[in-house]
């Protein structure tokens, strides 16, 4: 199907001691940016580099832009920025930059080009200094990001695939890279990219395809997903965090199914056939200062833990970064 | 083929720009040619006489042999420096004269002192306690020297002239020993057999060297992740493939560096020697027809592409430098055995053993350019030995691919022979 950059059709890949995929399917529109979101070892570099052909799958097929994917030209057509980021130590910043391009066909001379613009637009050359001359062993952490990040972009690919591309990064370095992942959304570009943070997720993705211990558990448009979780969330703010009231309510199972409390802010999720009404008038009665309360769409954080599950979560979530 | 070429290109260039690389390749020429020149340098104007000025001769005999002998160890001797010291003691004194000498030498006050008794005047026994008595060419020439002075003491008894003393017992003789080979007579001996053991020493060398070379890059990026960025823009064997023909053009340029400067070295020698002075030794260089060149030639790309993938896919199969160091052990005792054969093969190249080595793969790379640059060699051993190397050689690259492309990302515990066997039978 043309409006498909990947399709993933019944993919499964087994090592000697455990599944890392099963079964899995995707449809991950053109030119949309999808997020792949799952704790640790749910299979989501497994299926990145199935993708890309490092790995082939045992079963199943997989097409990028309607081509197999084991078809060797399809990979010039894709930039991958591995979770675990590294370069030739010891090799300058322009000749790592020249070489993979020309790993993606790019010639070595228009590589140059673009390397001098693309060098100049994330300030690696500036007119006091010039990185790109320098070995890789002299940058900083945040430049190798950089420049690892140029290498993934230098043959303008079609199809982006980002492994984590948010750990690791200082504020400013991640909103610079989310600035650049909505450029490459708004030039047609698709993005793919695998995250634990639900909050980035949910802001960057149009799409997202939740994977847990090497299964799909949910996926389509985040519009699609949130509907589909209703609107029996509540949003609550107090003033100066919860009193020993509050908290009693809130710890009433036939009210409230489940509580996220981060201090002053709570994301509360109603219990079944509860009266959210009934919960706003008790708390009001215990004096606590309420500045919000509204009726919310589940957080994707919040799905994310209804449907993987406290257990996988303890493994994904502890320690990212 | 345009992406194994920027792989090939890149392990090449970021190679030989570093300093390491430089710095062997211009001092390795400048090795030799010292080699060459200072020996010739060291020599010159240096004596018998040299090691032995300031010795002490005890002559415990009555025929004043002692004198004689002093005398032709001072011939040439430098002017000002002492002569041996002569000392005639009675032969029940010896003893306490022995140990008095003994203690000059201690105190540096002496080099060394010669004992000379009547068992010497027979030719059965002479006696030297000496600093320099570890020195194999200083005793041999002692041992001469005494010799021809005895001699010429029993032809003198024997009436001949003192004056024709010297032509009789004087001769220089060299051996100039020639080589005779299935193709009829075949240049100097020695000459093939320093030819021989160079080339032998060089591909071993190179081999251990640059076969490293290959596990530290492999595992550089494996422990750098770069592998992964790689071998999603091209397939696992191709980056393998680049690696080792582009570390391999590395050994070669070296080679052919080092060969160059070092005939051109040759080449300058004699009018460097004429220059500082030193008389001009013939120097003469092995006969290498195009036909030998190739088949070394060729035998250092398939004994390099045998070891090289090997090396790889130990690189990929490990995770740090130390375990590196451990799993590439059978690899370093195969590499190590062949070259403790060095020797004896040269001495021998036609015994079964050395037959037996030029057959087996791992050998085969070094022990048959060897026999090949010390003369013939049956057609049908050196064909043998080709067939088996390549076929070798098809089945190092083919086992390397499958464990190197599933290695290379592969992280943590260091995998047992057994997995790695499993790797190897992976589809993908």
């Amino acid at each position: 199907m043309a409006d498909h950059a990947v399709q993933i059709e019944n993919v499964g890949k087994r090592y000697a001691d455990h599944v890392a995929v099963r079964d899995l399917t995707l449809h991950i529109p053109k030119g949309s940016v999808y997020g792949l979101l799952g704790p640790n070892g749910a299979g989501k570099t497994t299926t990145i580099r199935m993708i890309l052909n490092i790995i082939a799958p045992d079963q199943g097929a997989i097409r990028i832009f309607g081509t197999p994917s084991s078809d060797a030209r399809i990979t010039d057509r894709i930039g991958y920025l591995p979770e675990e980021r590294g370069l030739y130590r010891k090799m300058q910043v322009r000749r790592i930059l020249r070489f993979l391009a020309e790993l993606k066909g790019v010639p070595a001379k228009v590589a140059d080009v673009r390397i001098t613009e693309w060098l100049e637009r994330l300030e690696l050359k500036t007119a006091e200094k010039d990185w790109g001359l320098s070995k890789i062993d002299e940058l900083s952490r945040g430049m190798k990001q950089k420049v690892q990040f140029i290498g993934t972009l230098l043959h303008d690919p079609d199809l982006v695939i980002l492994d984590e591309p948010f750990s690791g990064l200082d504020p400013i370095n991640a909103q610079a890279l989310k600035d650049t992942i909505m450029d490459l959304r708004h030039n047609g570009k698709t993005v793919i990219f695998s995250t634990h943070l639900m909050d980035n997720a949910e802001r960057i993705c149009d799409s997202v395809c939740i994977i847990a211990r090497g299964e799909k558990v949910l996926d389509g448009s985040i519009t699609d997903i949130k509907q589909s979780h209703g609107t029996r969330n509540i949003a609550l703010s107090l003033d100066g965090g919860a009193t020993n009231g509050v908290s009693e309510i809130l710890a009433d199972r036939k009210l409230v199914s489940r509580v996220d409390d981060s201090n002053r802010y709570f994301e509360i999720e109603m219990a079944p056939g509860a009266n959210s009404q009934e919960l706003l008038r008790r708390i009001v009665a215990t004096g606590a200062p309420v500045q919000r309360f509204e009726l919310v769409q589940a957080s994707l954080h919040q799905i994310f833990l209804e449907r993987v599950g406290a257990s996988g979560v303890e493994m994904g979530m502890t320690g990212h970064g | 083929m345009a992406k194994l070429w920027a792989i090939i290109k890149r392990e090449y260039l970021e190679r030989v720009r570093t300093r390491w690389f430089i710095f062997a390749t211009v001092f390795g020429p400048v090795f030799l040619g010292s080699l060459i020149i200072i020996p010739a340098y060291m020599a010159k104007g240096r004596t018998s006489s040299n090691e032995f000025t300031n010795a002490i001769i005890l002559d415990a005999t009555t025929s004043g042999i002692g004198q004689r002998v002093a005398d032709a160890m001072s011939v040439g001797r430098p002017p000002g420096s002492a002569a041996p010291n002569v000392r005639v003691v009675a032969p029940a004194e010896l003893s306490q004269a022995e140990s008095t000498s003994t203690h000059l030498v201690m105190n540096k006050q002496a080099s060394g002192y010669l004992v000379l008794t009547d068992q010497t005047l027979k030719g059965e026994e002479l006696h030297y306690a000496g600093r320099n008595a570890t020195s194999i060419t200083d005793m041999e020439r002692l041992r001469s020297t005494v010799k021809e002075t005895i001699i010429s003491q029993r032809l003198e008894k024997e009436g001949v002239k003192p004056a024709r003393l010297k032509e009789l017992t004087f001769m220089p003789l060299r051996l100039n020993a020639e080589r005779i080979t299935d193709k009829g007579r075949g240049g100097s001996g020695t000459v093939s057999i320093i030819f021989a053991g160079v080339v032998a020493f060089l591909l071993y060398m190179s081999i251990v060297l640059y076969g490293q070379n290959v596990l530290r890059g492999v595992l550089e990026e494996k422990t750098t992740r770069v592998a992964e960025v790689v071998v999603s823009s091209v397939p696992a064997e191709t980056l393998l493939a680049g690696k080792v023909l582009g570390v391999g053009a590395v050994g070669l340029t070296q080679q052919v560096i080092w060969v160059v400067t070092t005939l051109f070295m040759i080449k300058l020698r004699a009018p460097i020697l004429a220059g500082l002075g030193i008389p001009v030794t013939p120097f003469e260089l092995p006969q290498i027809s195009p036909w030998l060149a190739l088949l070394l030639l060729l035998f250092f790309v398939f004994g390099f592409t045998f070891y090289a993938s090997l090396y790889a896919a130990v690189g990929s199969s490990v995770n740090t430098e130390q375990e590196a160091q451990q799993a590439m052990q059978p690899l370093l005792i195969l590499l190590v055995a062949t070259a403790v054969f060095i020797n004896p093969i040269l001495l021998n190249p036609t015994s079964r053993m050395a037959t037996v080595m030029s057959i087996l793969p791992f050998s085969a790379p070094i022990i048959m350019p060897l026999r090949l640059a010390l003369g013939s060699v049956p057609w049908y051993e050196l064909a043998g030995s080709l067939v088996s190397l390549a076929l070798s050689c098809i089945v190092a690259v083919w086992l390397a691919a499958r464990i190197y492309r599933v290695g290379l990302l592969m992280y943590g515990k260091r995998p047992t022979l057994r997995e790695m066997g499993r790797w190897v039978r992976y589809a993908h």
